[in-house]
């Protein structure tokens, strides 16, 4: 009888362990997707502004400032590779199409343009996808940093071999999407 | 102010569901007993199974089947990518910000400005809309409606409401079973003489008032639900001010339009909410202003920060 109970205690005590550990390292795989869907969308967007930037130099050639500013945000954040860095470069490369959406105001036929219209629809998409999956990434950064950081799931986080992980945090006032939240 | 952080409302709508659940199995007992009861437990050791059986196979298939079902029930009509661009643009950008998978996208041909969500799981998830809430919401409005369907699927309330359709409708079979009865098998009732009469009365009063328990313990749940929704759509844009902005579009419109609009109306608001397990936009409570102010108050508390 004595027997039965040790052996269910232990298998208990098994089964909790397992569930820690497997949580853990759940947490840390939806981190690393979420980090995976962020580079899908900083691709996306950075596959369309060689388009844009040849659409609007056809009406406005003379912003060769407003350009280099876009050519050089995209070149960085394409060879970005840590968290920080990409953030960094993410948050110029926004400001930078900013600048480059302001200079096409002035430009009454480039806004005319369907060519444009289409192409300003997939940047505005495209911005709020990086902005979402960023927010994406935050949150599942945020469950698993606090997984790794509480009693019970901290004491298997050495064993599991998961730290915390880094926000991707931009620089950005304008960005409505920061996900700013209190508790 | 922790009331009006979207987290809280949504562990809050949670447990108020699971309350409401539970409250559900108990009303279900109470019937059973009331039965047993009353008609000794011969008749009522078959009874409660059938009518729970039949409650089951009625709503499980509609359950499971419910993303076919309701396109055949609406006209609504399934569309690809090219279709509609960038109405797919804005559903993949909450899709990413909810990690769900990309539901199936249905279009609906209708004056009247309206969405529903429906599907077993997330991986069967349709969102349908009317041409003419495409037509009349900005992008950040859709968007704030694209989150709230979303949320529906995220939150499972396909299945929600199929427990609570399942539950109502056996307890309805079960009290019309045992009504009927009453009436025309009162002989039985004297095998079981020696029961306490006030027993009895109480069990009679719980047959009559079950049914209505039942509906109004659905319509209760439901409601929670939309409010679950309607902070899980924030949780997910982190942008009070669309979906709020669209529920006043709504608003505003539904007495305009209603009318006009009444026919087609009627089989979207009855036949998808008679227990065909579908959550519904914007047609049952909670009031659309209290939906409003909570959003509101949400804002208020995002500026603060």
């Amino acid at each position: 009888m004595e027997i039965i109970i040790v052996l269910g205690v232990i298998a208990l005590v098994v089964l909790f362990f397992v569930a820690q550990y497997n949580r853990l390292i759940r947490l840390n795989i939806s981190v690393d997707e979420a980090w995976a869907q962020i580079e899908v969308q900083l691709k996306r967007r950075a596959d369309l502004i060689p388009n844009l930037v040849e659409t609007v130099k056809g009406y406005a050639a003379h912003e060769q400032s407003t350009f280099d500013a876009v050519v050089t945000a995209r070149a960085k954040a394409t060879t970005a590779s840590t968290v920080a860095d990409t953030a960094a470069a993410d948050g110029m490369l926004t400001q930078a199409l900013r600048g480059l959406l302001a200079v096409a105001e002035a430009y009454p036929d480039l806004k005319a343009s369907a060519n444009f219209i289409s192409l300003q629809e997939e940047l505005a998409t495209t911005e709020n996808k990086v902005a979402f999956s960023r927010q994406f990434y935050n949150d599942n950064v945020r469950n698993l940093n606090t997984a790794v950081k509480t009693i019970p799931t901290s004491f298997f986080a050495g064993f599991a071999k998961v730290t915390e992980r880094e926000f991707y945090e931009v620089e950005d006032p304008q960005s409505r999407n920061a996900p700013k939240v209190t508790f | 102010m922790a009331t009006h952080d979207f987290r809280a409302q949504e562990s809050a709508n949670k447990g108020k569901t699971y309350f409401l659940l539970a409250s559900m199995g108990l009303l279900t007992g109470l019937v059973a007993y009331a039965a047993l009861t009353y008609f000794g437990a011969g008749t009522s050791t078959f009874m409660v199974p059938i009518a729970v059986g039949i409650s089951l196979i009625g709503v499980w298939g509609s359950y499971y089947g419910s993303d076919k079902l309701v396109i055949t029930m609406t006209g609504a009509k399934v569309i690809q990518r090219e279709d509609n661009p960038e109405l797919f643009n804005v559903i993949e950008e909450v899709v990413i910000a909810s990690g769900l998978p990309m539901p199936k996208v249905a279009i609906v041909v209708d004056s009247a400005p309206n969405a529903f969500a429906t599907g077993r799981d997330p991986d069967h998830a349709l969102i349908a809309f009317t041409t003419r809430i495409l037509e009349i919401m900005d992008r950040d409005e859709l968007q704030g409606v694209i989150a709230h369907e979303l949320s529906h699927v995220a939150n499972r309330d396909t299945l929600v409401s199929a427990v609570a359709a399942t539950t109502a409708g056996a307890i309805a079979i079960l009290s019309d079973f045992l009504m009927r009865m009453m009436w025309f098998g009162g002989g039985r009732r004297d095998r079981n003489s020696n029961a306490n009469p006030i027993m009895l009365v109480v069990s009679l009063f719980v047959l009559i008032l079950a049914p209505i328990a039942a509906t109004l313990l659905k319509s209760a749940i439901s409601r929670r639900r939309e409010s679950l929704a309607d902070a899980t759509a924030v949780s997910f844009t982190r942008n009070p001010a669309g979906l709020r902005k669209a529920l006043e579009v709504l608003a505003a419109d539904s007495t305009v339009v209603h009318q006009k609009s009444n026919a087609v109306a009627h089989i979207w608001i009855e036949s998808p909410l008679d227990g065909k397990a579908v959550s519904k936009m914007f047609s049952t409570h909670p009031p659309i202003q209290e939906r409003i102010a909570t959003l509101r108050a949400m804002e208020s508390l995002g500026q603060r920060n």
